[in-house]
């Protein structure tokens, strides 16, 4: 090869190689060299294999119902927080009651996790959204765990059914769930969405006026909860939860306070699965009213997302690794359904009517 | 092609917005692609500084479009075949499109998801599109669609300046690296 065409070679190297580099580096970042990285389009395609995948809903808590209120905070909380949420009342909350699993159409059973959805938006301030779930503790104490759990829930695609050998298998590798296991199975279920109480379960940091911090965790605890409605035809309606809470609604208010569990030094804050000391410190926040319910068809609620990470200054993430899991998960989940033509909700905009 | 008041090298203001939006624009698709393709526990934390770094790159622009407009660019040596010239022109509109529309893009598609746009503490960006999700859906792929187009046509750029600087020996690469 002649000097003047391997200088050339060379020189066209030089023209090439950054630009490769870079582009390797783009792909890098994209995961195409990390095919075990738990994307969150992974974490869609496990979900999606656990439930229906039904267009334009959502891939998990599928089943639900939007309801409106306020809330009005007691003030206790601004020795611990400068959130606008704890100081002002009459504060507009959108809201969501869900099932947990993955199907919109799911009959309601007593078994089954429910969940409270709140959108909370002081005048003039930063909202707050959050999300909460009835049992006490999360059986997944970070992001392998949540994949690992969401696996061992998808259908089999011959029975197309989830085989409970795997859920077996998820629990029996995993002996730091087993407290939050013993406590999920200990949870007696409610009768009714409307005298359950909703807990945050993730922890999350509070900055007060003069930025102490602190972290918590909080519940939504029903207030002089009404008598549940039992009619004749409960046993055949399968949306019976949702029904009741309704007709609840179409009687009188329901309401729950915010109760905030302080942490003292020596609680597990960066773990969900575990429980903190029964002696915690707590300060009732304030009272949620939900005043009226509506269909996700036709409110607000069906095209928001409840994302955990949208707090106010004053209000901020922990260590504990779920809430971040959530928010990307719940991204890709809302642009998915977003863009898909939905069915209509079990729980219709006529059954939400006064009869 | 060269006039006498065109001047052979970009001037210094030129060069340094070129040269931190080059950094900022490389960082900002990096982040963003390993933000849409990963779960961690710094999600939230790598989306705030992606989205700050969204902003900043959006008033630079301005910045760079109004430096433009006041500061002479130089000419493109006069050997160059009108299929390269063309090229060049094209991709440097397609550049500045782009550093354009990703992070309006961005700020639009937040706003359609409803999503507040927290800067940092009370600070916060209002929406500049109503509420609406087929709209997010569409703005979110737009998004990545523009981020690969982006990352596309700035490969290109690239090997351009290197074609310039190593094999044709022109005046273009040093113009933007030394301004001589």
């Amino acid at each position: 090869m002649s000097q003047t065409s391997s200088s050339r070679l060379l020189r066209w190297g030089c023209v090439l190689l950054p630009p490769a580099l870079l582009a390797a580096g783009f792909a890098w970042a994209a995961g195409l060299f990390s095919p075990h990285r738990l994307s969150t389009a992974r974490f869609m395609t496990v979900l999606e294999n656990g439930g229906g995948a039904a267009p334009g809903f959502r891939r998990a808590h599928s089943k639900g119902l939007c309801v409106l209120g306020q809330f009005d905070a007691s003030g206790a909380m601004t020795a611990y927080s400068s959130a606008a949420v704890f100081s002002q009342s009459h504060i507009p909350v959108t809201g969501r009651l869900a099932l947990a699993p993955p199907f919109p159409h799911i009959v309601d059973g007593p078994g089954i996790v429910r969940s409270m959805a709140l959108r909370l938006q002081p005048d003039h301030a930063q909202e707050w959204r959050t999300t909460m779930n009835d049992p006490p503790l999360q059986p997944m104490r970070d992001i392998q765990d949540a994949f690992a759990s969401f696996s061992a829930n998808q259908r089999d695609p011959v029975t197309h059914k989830p085989d409970p050998r795997l859920a077996k298998a998820y629990e029996e590798a995993r002996p730091w769930l087993k407290t939050a296991y013993a406590a999920n199975r200990a949870h007696v279920m409610s009768s009714d969405f409307a005298n359950d109480t909703f807990n945050s379960i993730d922890s999350f940091q509070v900055t007060n006026a003069q930025g102490e911090r602190h972290t918590v965790r909080w519940s939504m605890v029903p207030v002089s909860p009404p008598e549940a409605p039992v009619r004749p035809e409960d046993a055949h309606d399968p949306n019976v939860l949702f029904t009741h809470v309704i007709a609840s609604l179409h009687q009188q208010p329901l309401r729950w306070n915010l109760v905030v569990t302080i942490a003292n030094p020596s609680d597990p804050v960066n773990d969900p699965s575990q429980p903190w000391a029964p002696t915690d410190r707590t300060v009732t926040a304030g009272t949620l009213t939900l005043h009226s319910s509506a269909s996700e068809d036709n409110s607000p609620c069906g095209g928001m997302v409840f994302d955990p990470t949208i707090l106010p200054s004053g209000l901020s993430l922990s260590g504990d690794p779920l809430p971040a899991l959530r928010s990307a998960v719940y991204m890709r989940s809302f642009v998915r359904r977003s863009g898909e033509t939905k069915d209509p909700s079990s729980i219709t905009p006529a059954m939400t009517q006064p009869h | 092609m060269s006039s006498s008041s065109s001047p052979r090298g970009f001037a210094l203001s030129s060069r340094l917005v070129h040269w931190v939006m080059a950094v900022l624009i490389l960082a900002m698709l990096g982040l963003g692609l390993f933000i849409a393709h990963s779960s961690t526990v710094h999600y939230v934390t790598l989306l705030h500084l992606h989205l700050i770094t969204g902003v900043s790159l959006l008033v630079l622009v301005i910045v760079r479009l109004l430096n433009r407009f006041v500061v002479p660019t130089p000419e493109l040596p006069a050997d160059l075949t009108t299929p390269m010239r063309l090229g060049a022109t094209g991709a440097h509109l397609a550049l500045y499109g782009l550093m354009i529309a990703q992070p309006l893009v961005g700020w639009a598609m937040l706003s359609a998801g409803g999503y507040p746009i927290t800067l940092g503490g009370s600070v916060t960006l209002p929406p500049i599109v109503p509420h609406n999700p087929a709209l997010w859906a569409n703005l979110r792929q737009i998004h990545t669609i523009l981020a690969y187009a982006f990352i596309a046509v700035i490969l290109l750029h690239i090997v351009a300046a290197l074609f310039h600087g190593l094999i044709r020996r022109d005046h273009v690469l040093s113009s933007m690296v030394s301004g001589k």
